[in-house]
């Protein structure tokens, strides 16, 4: 392609490059200039975190091509201040807490920043209206618009914002400006996909075309002979065991599919190429010959005897009981019993950073930047498959953008290992915002049974449910996700008789894992409804029913555990109907 | 790979020379935010890219005798922020603002809005309650066209980036008596496809009692935006009263039957759309110092 000329002039500085006419203007920022400050987290101008000021608008740099900035002037977040002095918006961040994972931030403080140059003296309104393309999926965004009305207010003249955030020697009890703080609102923190080394390679994963089926045949020639393709592995090049799974006893997923595929996220052959382009390409010459199977893609048909099999073991992974006391006893004693089924859905988790990774095989050393929230299990899952001493792999975990949960299982990094290790090259990984959906993994979308009684005077006496957890094509952290389940079946609440089924069930549906509160979630759904309908039956109010039967010092919770120091519950909940005013 | 060739003209009559030269290889972008993603998603192949987006001759939003004239590469955010569009077709600075985010408003264009023939783009709903037509060039010259007739499938515009350009949308100003509404329901706030967005565009007497004639478009529900046209017809001549817009709400659901998709079941579309149209007549009317009587 014959490259074009363009002249741009970016945080003050004037540029003139060679390059191709259809670089997009954030990879003409971050791998030309090399300006990683401004991010990518979907590629589709839905997430903000790409924003830069064109001419000093926010615009989304992802849906830009570079040569819409020819001439123009450009502002990224290096752009506003630096660590040793940050413009006041930087601080206000800062000081009220906007920056969590900070992925999102640099975008954020460009959208804030091209506001208050128009207007300092914003309403809430304004602000909300001006970040309004910016998702954030830490801070739930009023911090963000605190510390945005701070800093116009200091803008202003009028108050400054405080900082350092640190009060004192007593950081007990203090606020604290958080250690990896100022790299984040600066743009100089980095993140896995913000990681270049010369002469690095860029792998791909080719996924499966059906959600459940046999593998027959994979064709990767064609791929190979494609120009600047490095190598094509299948299942066949793990040197291990080709197993991951984040609980030691069920290790079910493999790193790359070989004789069967279960969901759709399932990864069957691995690119690495010269450039992300041209594994892309090599990935379209791939040619799986699938044997489709039925699937099951609920519980309820995952559990008929006659279901397809996800694994061969069965559907069902887990059955957890929770049995304790007398149930017939306690609902003998009920005065009122309610009853009723529930259902909930898949979540994703949508950390505004994708999945990335970059490995590096240098002098018998396998050594892997990624995003992880647990670098020593990646660490160990990378040894086992790829047949290393543990002692030859090193994880670094990168500055991760948001994970909730979901950057504890395995993702990409054996296989960008693998990649490395085979070609000898740096090379790295990074996920799409379509391929983070397709495969990481969901809270658990749940089905629930419930009966619960109650005396007259609002103490509950007896619960009994039946829950059963859509794990998807592999186990990832079900079991512990439904045995958390059973042991707060009714949240706060004490009961002293209960008879708990969980069952952690396989499908072929996406896998689902580890998210914020684990299992807890879901059941609330269940439990706090009907607990207003037993308040309701017997003619008590939703708070009163909740105090009488809230945790307090000495409560027995399901496992049996006396609950003796720090039980906050009543103190929270007293809080809460304070604020809120409901008496119902 | 996306493109191979790039081009930045500077005027009309430089585009209409490269997409003569290119025959039919090239196409034009204007702010780029849709056509990005339907060339990453392979939905659109192209050997070149016009860009459009330094012609200053197709930015503005101006009065012109009994006319507004809009120059096609004017942005969302510019048509929001319009004094005058505020003050004489509010209904279309309305419906610019909700376009995307600010980032897409910032970047994306009236022109390339309309070209790009999503029949609920809200601009093209405000533009064809305020009856607005399309100027267009190309290697044949130049040619007007209604907004309702740029459809000609779903997703298919009657221009052809690849040939010609639309360079500006002109629509009669509204006058004395005369008034328009914006009504639109997402899932969010921003960055969401409107589940329904209706606009509305009206005339009274002096008296400001009795409708003398009305306009009303509505999206998604076909390949283009749809023209409530025996509604319109019923209005007409009725007096401004709780009983005419009972029986408006009446036609409409008959006239305009909404279908379940993705964004929303037909059941709330129909009930919504009853609510839009009376929120929407009650606007207008009530910018213009009129009431509803009841
Ligand atoms: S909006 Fe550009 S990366 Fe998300
Ligand atoms: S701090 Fe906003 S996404 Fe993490």
């Amino acid at each position: 392609m014959v490259k074009k000329t363009i002249n741009l002039n970016v945080n003050g500085k004037q540029y003139e490059l060679e390059v191709e006419p259809d670089i997009k203007l954030v990879d003409l920022i971050r791998e030309k200039i090399g300006l990683t400050g401004t991010k990518i987290g979907c590629n589709n101008g839905e997430c903000g975190a790409c924003t830069i000021l064109l001419e000093g608008e926010p615009v989304a740099s992802c849906m830009m091509p570079a040569f819409k900035a020819h001439g123009k002037n450009i502002i990224t977040v290096e752009g506003l201040g630096t660590a040793q002095n940050l413009h006041p918006l930087q601080k206000a961040f800062l000081a009220y807490g906007a920056v969590q994972c900070g992925f999102c931030t640099p975008g954020m403080l460009m959208s804030a920043k091209a506001l208050l140059d128009k207007n300092l003296t914003p309403t809430e309104q304004d602000i909300r209206q001006s970040i309004s393309g910016n998702l954030c999926r830490c801070t739930g965004y009023k911090k963000i618009v605190d510390a945005i009305l701070a800093a116009a207010a200091e803008l202003r003249g009028e108050h400054e914002v405080k900082w350092p955030v640190t009060t004192g020697e007593d950081v007990v009890g203090s606020s604290v400006t958080r250690v990896d703080g100022i790299p984040k609102v600066t743009g100089e923190s980095k993140f896995a996909n913000d990681y270049y080394f010369p002469n690095m390679a860029y792998a791909q994963a080719l996924r499966s075309a059906h959600p459940h089926a046999l593998i027959k045949n994979i064709d990767i020639e064609k791929a190979q002979a494609l120009a600047g393709v490095l190598g094509v592995y299948t299942s066949k090049d793990i040197p291990g065991p080709n197993i991951v799974g984040i609980m030691p006893h069920i290790k079910d997923t493999p790193v790359l599919a070989g004789d069967k595929v279960r969901h759709y996220g399932d990864a069957v052959a691995l690119v690495v190429a010269e450039s992300a382009e041209i594994a892309e390409e090599a990935l379209r010459m791939i040619n799986v010959d699938y044997e489709p199977l039925p699937g099951v893609f609920s519980v309820e048909d995952a559990i008929k005897e006659d279901a397809p099999k996800v694994h061969e073991g069965g559907n069902m992974l887990l059955h957890r009981k929770m049995y304790r006391g007398d149930i017939e006893k306690g609902f003998s004693e009920a005065a009122v019993i309610v009853e009723d089924n529930f259902k909930t859905r898949m979540n994703e988790h949508a950390y505004i950073e994708p999945e990335a990774g970059v490995a590096l095989y240098e002098g018998g050393i396998l050594k892997v930047y990624t995003i992880t929230q647990g670098a020593h299990y990646h660490r160990g899952e990378i040894a086992v498959n790829l047949k290393l001493p543990v002692s030859k792999v090193r994880v670094i975990q990168t500055t991760t953008g948001g994970g909730f949960g979901g950057k504890i299982d395995v993702s990409l990094q054996v296989l960008v290992a693998l990649a490395a290790f085979k070609t000898g090259r740096p090379v790295k990984m990074a996920y799409s915002r379509e391929e983070s959906m397709i495969t990481s993994t969901k809270r658990h979308p749940y089905y629930m049974h419930y009966k619960i009684g109650a005396r007259s005077d609002g103490k509950l006496t007896a619960v009994q449910a039946e829950i059963y957890g859509d794990t998807g094509a592999y186990g990832s952290h079900g079991p512990g996700v439904l045995t958390r389940t059973a042991a707060s079946i009714v949240g706060p609440y004490e009961v002293d008789n209960l008879k708990v089924d969980a069952y952690c069930v396989y499908t072929n549906n996406p896998v689902a894992g580890a998210m914020r509160a684990f299992g807890s979630p879901q059941a609330s759904i269940a439990y706090e409804a009907l607990m207003d309908e037993l308040a309701q039956k017997l003619g008590i109010s939703a708070v009163e029913i909740r105090r009488i039967n809230g945790y307090k010092k000495g409560s027995v919770i399901p496992t049996g555990q006396v609950l003796t120091d720090g039980v906050g519950f009543m103190e929270t909940f007293e809080r809460v109907v304070e604020k809120s005013g409901f008496n119902r | 790979m996306y493109w191979e060739n790039y081009y930045l003209p500077e005027t009309v009559d430089e585009v209409l020379k490269h997409l003569k030269d290119s025959n039919g290889n090239t196409r034009i972008m204007a702010g780029g935010t849709d056509l990005m993603i339907l060339v990453r998603k392979g939905m659109v192949k192209t050997q070149g890219i016009i860009d459009i987006g330094n012609i200053k001759e197709l930015k503005y939003i101006r009065e012109e005798g009994k006319y507004i004239k809009i120059g096609a590469l004017t942005t969302h955010s510019q048509l929001a922020e319009s004094a005058l569009l505020k003050k004489k077709a509010r209904v279309l600075a309305l419906a610019a603002g909700c376009v995307g985010s600010p980032q897409i408003r910032n970047a994306g264009t009236i022109g390339g809005n309309i070209v790009n023939a999503h029949s609920a783009a809200d601009t093209a709903i405000a533009l064809t309650a305020l009856n607005a037509q399309a100027r267009i060039k190309g290697p044949e010259g130049e040619k007007e066209k209604p907004l309702s007739e740029l459809y000609t499938g779903v997703g298919k515009s009657f221009v052809d980036p690849t040939k010609e350009i639309i360079t500006e949308f002109v629509f009669e100003t509204p006058g004395e008596n005369e008034s328009t509404a914006f009504m639109r329901h997402a899932k969010r706030k921003a960055l969401a496809l409107p589940i329904l967005n209706l606009g509305v565009w009206l005339k009274t007497n002096s008296g400001k009692n009795i409708l003398e004639d009305v306009r009303i478009a509505v999206g998604p529900m076909d390949y283009k935006p749809l023209r409530a046209v025996e509604t319109e017809n019923m209005l007409k001549g009725q007096p401004l009263t709780e009983k005419t817009l009972k029986s408006a709400q009446e036609t409409i659901i008959k006239e305009i039957k909404p279908r379940d998709s993705f964004q929303g079941r037909a059941a709330y579309k129909t009930d919504m759309v009853k609510v839009f149209l009376a929120r929407a007549i009650v606007e207008a009317v009530g910018d213009l110092g009129g009431r509803i009587d009841g």
